[in-house]
């Protein structure tokens, strides 16, 4: 192979470039970018100066002042107390965006976990197994959210039984019980001596992570293994487990009671909460499962066969050898789809759960106008949620492509 | 060392165990005790779910009935599918007049028609098919559905529609038949040998020229009655916002996305914060700022139809998802394509329109049916602003007086309905898939 030197410049190679303004490159580029910003500015303009005068001929009001309002309306569901009458625009903005954060934060939670069991279950060398999970991917996957919201809604918890005929799914305990009112379940309320257990498991958590720290440091010093799942959860249970029973269970439980014509006490979800959380668990766990299988495919069958070569056994293939090596594979389609989560949680407007479009898009832009401000305010929100999971994605691409050489 | 033998071995046959349906149950459902286990569990749970939707959809069901309590007084606890049928015609249609469902029908044939060489495989000039279906069979399409008065813009582009379809036919069977296209087949007709390629071209676009004119004359004769975009519905008007959307919103996506990879910084930042600006809100939010807003946005007395409003959001938000597409697309092209279109001499549109796109597009098929699917699920939420598209009618059923309350079987209908048409295409966009990646591996 030839040996090039590649300290030496080359000399006189370049030919003595002619500038010519017309075909020089930067000054294209530079003219056409210009051309780009007047041609989408001018349109700007246009639009903004259109809305300027249609605001003004039809005497609508602008600016944000209505946000100190009172808005004459109330959310039936609300993680706030807001006074209805008294309560402002501004509140309800943050009622609405607190809705939607809670029903996708749980919906989020509930289909990773059942998307990455069904996802186990498409990859079961049983074939029956496999087929039903394959059954169920591609029935969710393949008819539009928004009829599984609604048939959710109507079809299944609004003809759920009256207040009188409750269905106890707890078998009689009335810790959850189900009516066409929605989901009331026992409700935890903190004694006070709650604290000393609370503070006990995070130094459950700590002393777990510094254990398994030495049990990996020992394992790659001395290649001998420390079992760790069993010693860690003990302390995870024995050690809150104890303070608790020796601070005299300072956790008491508000059971629903029925009293008149409805249950108090206790949390209650709305059936439309219930029926939004249920439709997108099971329809992003449909999307999540192929993701899981996705990603666990993509490991090589090399990798397998080597590792149990090696003569790991089955489990410590999949923990040490399939699984880091999935992940990478699975968690940026995972961030997305929880994405996707956030912003399907909108179509609570078809069922009338109150999240920040029906709250915002919906009622205060019928009552209030202000069309331009409610517009961009929830569309702000979603974008501002946006950019904060793709932040966090970004982190985690770069956490991981540093482990990888 | 490695020990040849230079006899070849005869051939063993597999054991038994992996050929017979006994073995094969045994390898696959009774290999260890938690498998046999898991096996009888899952028969069990399929037998419930089965034998409950049989019971309930299939042995109980009502078919014909007039109201919902004549399903009542039949079968209390099965289905009343006698509502769903009964609004068939709607669900499929809308409230489009029953005398000119003929309208719907050829538009949707001719589509087939005009698409079907794609899918021959002695046809050439593909991709001059799937562009005129892209851009002239909405023309074609949207008179037939629309009808009344034709402008003379309108007037222009139905000739040129037809005359591209019936050319397009002719091509197409020429070419099944002979294994060439139109202007190369025109001299044999003739029966002239050794034809120039200028000649060639003349008689070419003689012919397209004369046609042009003889339709010109005939269609100004020809109309349809004018129906209101309020009488389009169903299925039909799913098919149409979905079907638009995605034409239109490809030549959308693919500038977008040439912008986001552009060397200019300004074109990239624009087109980057235009994208994940759709990218990142719910297609509700742009549905609403498109009822609320664009008529704030127009000049005034300009007023756009909601269709049309929901239309231009659809592809608008829809562009911006191709446009990852594309990207997705563009980023399969090894850069040494690049390089050597440049080395070539060839300039940014014509490296991107002869030597890029060609490729990528070829990769980007099965995405972009992929897309379609997702835009076709996504335009269901039309029915909450309003619009009686597939989801609007299905749930006006239970507002019908004879049917009132019927809620759980049309919702049903039409998630099996939409589970037919979306299957079937992520069936074939999986199967082109295979299918284009194999050519590729060589």
């Amino acid at each position: 192979m030839a040996v090039r030197d590649n300290n030496k410049e080359p000399v006189n190679m370049k030919p003595e470039e002619q500038f010519n303004f017309f075909h020089d490159e930067r000054v294209r580029s530079i003219f056409y970018q210009l051309l780009t910003v007047a041609v989408v500015g001018g349109f700007a303009w246009y639009l903004v100066s259109n809305t300027a005068h249609n605001l003004e001929i039809r005497g609508m009001n602008t600016g944000f002042g209505f946000l100190n309002v009172a808005a004459g309306f109330d959310s039936y569901f609300k993680l706030i107390p807001n006074e209805p009458g008294t309560g402002t625009y501004g509140r309800i903005f943050i009622i609405g965006a607190l809705n939607t954060l809670y029903v996708s934060a749980l919906a989020i939670i509930v289909s990773t976990l059942l998307g990455f069991f069904i996802g186990i279950l498409r990859l079961s060398k049983n074939w029956l197994v496999s087929k039903v999970a394959l059954t169920y991917v591609e029935i969710f996957r393949n008819t539009p959210l928004l009829i599984q919201v609604i048939f959710w809604y109507i079809g299944v918890f609004s003809l759920l039984p009256k207040v009188k005929n409750s269905i106890d799914l707890s078998g009689g305990a009335e810790v959850l019980i189900l009516n066409n009112r929605g989901l009331y379940m026992a409700w935890p309320i903190p004694g006070d001596q709650l604290w000393m257990t609370s503070l006990t498991i995070v130094i459950a958590a700590i002393a777990i992570v510094f254990f398994r720290r030495w049990a990996k440091n020992r394992h790659d010093r001395t290649g001998k293994l420390f079992p760790t799942f069993i010693p860690s959860a003990a302390l995870f249970i024995l050690l809150p487990g104890t303070v608790y029973l020796i601070t005299g269970m300072p956790l008491g439980w508000e059971l629903p009671k029925l009293e008149g014509f409805n249950f108090v006490g206790g949390a209650n979800l709305p059936p439309a909460f219930v029926a939004l959380l249920v439709a997108l668990s099971i329809y992003h766990a449909s999307h999540m499962a192929e993701t899981v299988r996705a990603g666990v495919l993509s490991v090589g069958k090399g990798q397998y066969d080597a590792a149990r070569a090696l003569g790991l056994k089955e489990k410590r293939v999949m923990s040490r050898v399939i699984i880091p090596q999935a992940m990478p594979a699975i968690v940026p389609p995972m961030i997305s789809n929880w994405m996707s989560a956030v912003k399907n949680s909108s179509l609570a407007i078809a069922i009338g759960y109150p999240d920040l479009v029906t709250l915002f898009m919906g009622t205060s832009l019928n009552q209030a106008g202000y069309a331009v401000e409610l517009v961009g305010m929830t569309m702000a929100f979603y974008m501002v949620i946006s950019l904060i999971i793709s932040w966090l994605l970004n982190i985690y691409n770069k956490r991981v492509q540093l482990v990888e050489r | 060392m490695a020990i040849i033998k230079p006899t070849k071995r005869s051939t063993i046959a597999p054991p038994l165990s992996e050929t017979s349906p006994v073995g094969w149950m045994k390898k696959h459902l009774f290999s260890s005790t938690l498998n046999t286990l898991l096996t009888f569990v899952t028969l069990f749970l399929i037998y419930i779910t089965v034998k409950g939707l049989w019971v309930w959809g299939i042995a109980d069901a009502v078919w014909v009935a007039d109201s919902r309590r004549e399903c009542f007084d039949i079968s209390m606890d099965g289905a009343c599918w006698a509502g769903v049928i009964a609004w068939l015609d709607s669900i499929f249609y809308g409230r489009y007049p029953r005398d000119e469902l003929w309208r719907i029908n050829l538009g949707i044939l001719l589509l087939f028609v005009w698409m079907a060489p794609l899918w021959l495989p002695r046809v050439k000039a593909k991709i001059y098919i799937g562009l005129t279906t892209v851009f002239l069979y909405p023309f074609l399409s949207g008179y037939l559905f629309s009808g009344g008065d034709k402008g003379i813009f309108m007037q222009l582009m139905l000739t040129a529609a037809i005359v591209c379809l019936a050319g397009n036919t002719i091509h197409a069977t020429i070419g099944v038949f002979t294994g060439h296209s139109l202007p190369e087949f025109l001299p044999r007709l003739f029966g002239i040998k050794d034809v120039q390629e200028k000649t060639l071209h003349n008689m070419f676009f003689t012919l397209i020229a004369v046609s042009f004119v003889a339709v010109f004359m005939w269609q100004m004769g020809w109309g349809v009655e004018k129906i209101p975009w309020t009488k389009w519905g169903g299925l039909f008007l799913t098919l149409v916002i979905s079907g638009v959307g995605i034409a239109s919103a490809l030549p959308g996506g693919i500038i977008l996305a040439l912008g986001r990879r552009s060397k200019m910084p300004v074109v990239r930042v624009l087109s980057t914060s235009f994208i994940e600006l759709f990218r990142s809100v719910p297609l509700i939010t742009v549905l609403f700022m498109a009822t609320t807003m664009f008529p704030l946005f127009l000049p005034e007395g300009f007023v756009l139809n909601k269709l049309v409003q929901v239309i231009i959001a659809v592809c608008l938000f829809n562009a911006c998802y191709l446009a990852e597409v594309v990207r997705g697309g563009l980023q399969t092209i090894p850069k040494g394509q690049f390089e050597g279109a440049h080395t070539v001499g060839l300039g940014y549109w014509q490296t991107m329109s002869f030597i890029i796109m060609p490729q990528a597009l070829k990769h980007m098929i099965p995405n972009i049916v992929g897309n379609f699917i997702s835009l076709l699920k996504d335009t269901t939420l039309v029915s909450i602003i309003g619009l009686f598209d597939v989801l609007g009618m299905l749930r006006s059923i239970s507002k019908d007086l004879p049917w009132l309350g019927l809620h759980r079987e049309p919702l049903i209908f039409g998630a099996i309905l939409f589970f037919l048409i979306c299957f079937v295409m992520s069936k074939y966009s999986r199967h082109l898939e295979a299918k284009l990646s194999t050519e590729h591996k060589n």
